[in-house]
């Protein structure tokens, strides 16, 4: 009992702490308390009266989380929800040092702690989920060398035995036979035929393989990226009847669908973040939340600007990232390094008051890991684009490679006409809407162009 | 390979604004005119053998920062003031450039001395002097622009009227916002308010100090660099601040 309280008293200082020096207090006060009381992860979840709820996979976690997050906030419910990045289990533990009182007891109604997915077994052994929802498991974006079905195997052990419910994407192949042989009760959320479907992946296949008999997996459509409607030549394993169905899709201008009997419209942008969606709505539904309650909470939930928002025009992704400082840039070239994709870079520098008027702070990021990420060309704009181009040229990038459109919509435009598999459009906080505005239409126009091909050739 | 050897003194605590910037400009161009370059970073408390040298370079920092510099610099001024009049280039920017002076006094009296290798002084002010600027200079022996960023609260004044600035300031604020003064050239020397950095945008400033460089060595800076990509980040400043 003491144990506990100096557990939450040294991590609830820490915290604080960090508070006044300005730093992320995300994990070190979770890594002081668990110093003191190793169980006290376990102690601190059993204050929670509804339930838990653990979100992992490899893309999509956090928008996941924080839509489920602010579901259940809509709702009127207290939860404990651990911070996007501090996703070990020091960084749960912090979550709940940081909610908690000083006795340590208490309630809050829901607990969402998202993880990566290495990590489920450890919080398994400490915490009780009443249910585990898994986004996707990306091969590509993982280890290439088996690393991810040796997470898949780890996870399914752990689950073995438990009591708990998974919610799992019925559209992709690496995840939804988890249940297979583990007792656990499944639940499938998946999406019929969209208007945005393929017959032929764009991406380079580097095999899906079946997990249960090795036979390459064939897909009838392809939804985006390795989801959609599978199924193995060999064995027969195909996608399990969703019991939460997407249908209905329109990307324009944000995100609608209905899923079931509710109607979504969200701000989000890109078929990527309607599985997220898709996802948080049917644990809401599983956890009893109604319809209207939910389509308000997704309605309102705006995304946190430049955080990764995916358009796709004309088959090729284009990433729209905010960056402000050194810091930032430095997170978002080592993001770009795990997206083993060739790329096309593009990078909107302006120094409007907001942004800074300084642009220096570009020559103090180390804009040399540039050179690691399998670019194909750096297309440098905004009203700073020589700025951007010079520092891009003392990185190290061929000038050969270095392309300069002042004007942003000629920028995304060359960037999206590059060869790369993937477009990633950088920019600062004064160009970034206009950035979006300008993906938003030519992903609007790009697709009304491909409807009307395609019925054209349908006469 | 000749190895060009350059010491950035203080890094830890002379870092503002991209100042390393500089260093990283000298260094590329150098290994693209066929040399290899080396920067030895010097920390405090090092003794520096300026003879081994063919450049030093010094970034900005604030002031308590510089305080600690001189203190450390000061044991080792003679040997300094001895390379520079025989030619070694020396780029000090911003709080280092100041520190060339007599003394900087701060806002609030508290008098902070300099190397005294030249007779200026600077005072501080309540409100910071920040922004583009742009220059004409004559360093290279002909007029050309140069663009930067400035931001600094001190007010630099020459006692000497003999001093030869490192350039005019065509718009932005300089050594004290009145007199159209920017910084201060002596031989292979320039001290200067310009962060941004200063060289990458200003390829002429850069090959300023290359040659200078090479010609102590007895070296001679061969063939052309294709500065297409520099001087359009140089003009797109320019225009916005002459809007020409
Ligand atoms: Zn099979």
């Amino acid at each position: 009992m003491l144990r506990k309280i100096i557990a939450i008293m040294l991590g609830k200082i820490v915290w604080f702490i960090l508070k006044i020096l300005g730093r992320q207090a995300t994990v070190l006060p979770g890594r002081v308390a668990r110093l003191i009381d190793r169980d006290i992860l376990k102690k601190l979840s059993r204050n929670i009266s509804e339930e838990i709820i653990v979100i992992t996979g490899t893309n999509g976690k956090t928008t996941t989380s924080n839509m489920l997050a602010g579901i259940l906030k809509e709702k009127g419910y207290r939860i404990v929800h651990n911070q996007a990045g501090a996703n070990m289990l020091t960084g749960i533990t912090t979550a709940f040092i940081k909610e908690t009182d000083i006795k340590g007891r208490k309630k809050h109604h829901y607990a969402i702690l998202e993880t990566d997915e290495a990590n489920v077994p450890l919080l398994l052994n400490e915490v009780k989920p009443r249910m585990i929802l898994i986004t996707n498991f990306f091969r590509d974006q993982l280890d290439r060398y088996g690393e991810l079905d040796h997470t898949v195997r780890l996870i399914k052990e752990s689950i073995k035995g438990k009591s708990l419910e998974l919610v799992l994407n019925a559209d992709d192949p690496m995840v939804a036979h988890l249940a297979s042989d583990t007792g656990a009760t499944a639940w499938y959320y998946g999406f019929s035929d969209t208007d945005y479907d393929s017959l032929e992946s764009r991406e380079s296949r580097e095999g899906r393989y079946c997990i249960f008999c090795g036979h390459e997996i064939s897909y009838r459509r392809y939804h985006y990226a390795q989801l959609g409607s599978f199924f193995c030549p060999k064995c027969g394993y195909h996608n399990p009847e969703p019991h939460f169905t997407g249908y209905d899709l329109s990307l324009q201008g944000g995100i609608s669908l209905r899923i079931n009997d509710l109607k979504i419209t969200s701000s989000y942008q890109g078929f990527y973040n309607a599985y997220n969606i898709l996802a948080a709505v049917a644990a809401a539904k599983l956890l009893g939340i109604e319809n209207e309650v939910i389509e308000q909470a997704i309605k309102k939930y705006l995304p946190p600007s430049g955080r990764m928002e995916t358009f796709i025009i004309n088959g090729k992704p284009a990433v729209l990232v905010l960056v402000k400082n050194p810091t930032g840039l430095n997170q978002t070239l080592h993001t770009l390094q795990y997206d083993k994709r060739s790329k096309d870079v593009f990078f909107a520098l302006n120094d409007n008051a907001a942004d800074g008027r300084d642009v220096s702070w570009i020559w103090d990021a180390d804009v040399e890991m540039i050179n690691d990420i399998n670019y194909k060309m750096v297309i440098c704009s905004g009203k700073r684009s020589g700025d951007i181009a010079v520092r891009m040229k003392y990185a190290g990038v061929d000038s050969e490679r270095i392309i300069i459109r002042t004007l942003l919509k000629e920028g995304i435009e060359e960037a999206l006409r590059s060869e790369g598999e993937t477009a990633y459009i950088l920019s600062t906080y004064t160009a970034l809407f206009a950035c979006r505005d300008i993906l938003q239409e030519l992903q609007t126009s790009a697709s009304a162009g491909e409807k009307g091909s395609k019925s054209l050739s349908a006469v | 390979m000749e190895t060009i050897k350059i010491a950035h003194l203080y890094p830890d605590l002379l870092n503002l604004y991209g100042d390393r910037g500089n260093l990283i400009c000298l260094q590329k161009r150098l290994n693209w005119y066929g040399f290899a370059c080396h920067i030895i970073p010097v920390e405090l408390g090092e003794d520096i053998d300026f003879s081994t040298l063919d450049m030093v370079f010094m970034g900005g920092g604030s002031d308590r920062e510089q305080n600690l510099v001189y203190r450390d610099l000061f044991r080792q001024a003679d040997a300094l003031w001895v390379e520079i009049e025989e030619g070694m280039p020396l780029l000090a920017i911003c709080g280092s450039y100041q520190l060339l002076g007599r003394y900087y006094e701060s806002i609030d009296g508290k008098m902070m001395y300099g190397l005294s290798f030249f007779d200026f002084y600077t005072e501080g002010e309540e409100k910071r002097l920040i922004g583009n600027i742009i220059l004409e200079t004559e360093v290279t022996g002909e007029k050309k622009t140069v663009v930067g960023f400035e931001n600094h609260g001190g007010r630099t004044y020459f006692n000497d009227d003999t001093l030869k600035p490192f350039g005019k300031v065509l718009r932005g604020y300089g050594n004290n916002g009145q007199d159209k003064t920017e910084g201060i050239s002596y031989k292979n020397l320039i001290g200067t308010y310009l962060h941004g950095p200063l060289l990458p945008k200003n390829p002429a400033i850069a090959d300023f100090f290359i040659q200078a460089i090479l010609k102590r060595k007895g070296l001679e800076l061969k063939g052309e660099l294709d500065d297409r990509i520099e001087n359009f980040a140089h003009e797109q400043v320019k225009r916005m601040l002459l809007g020409t």
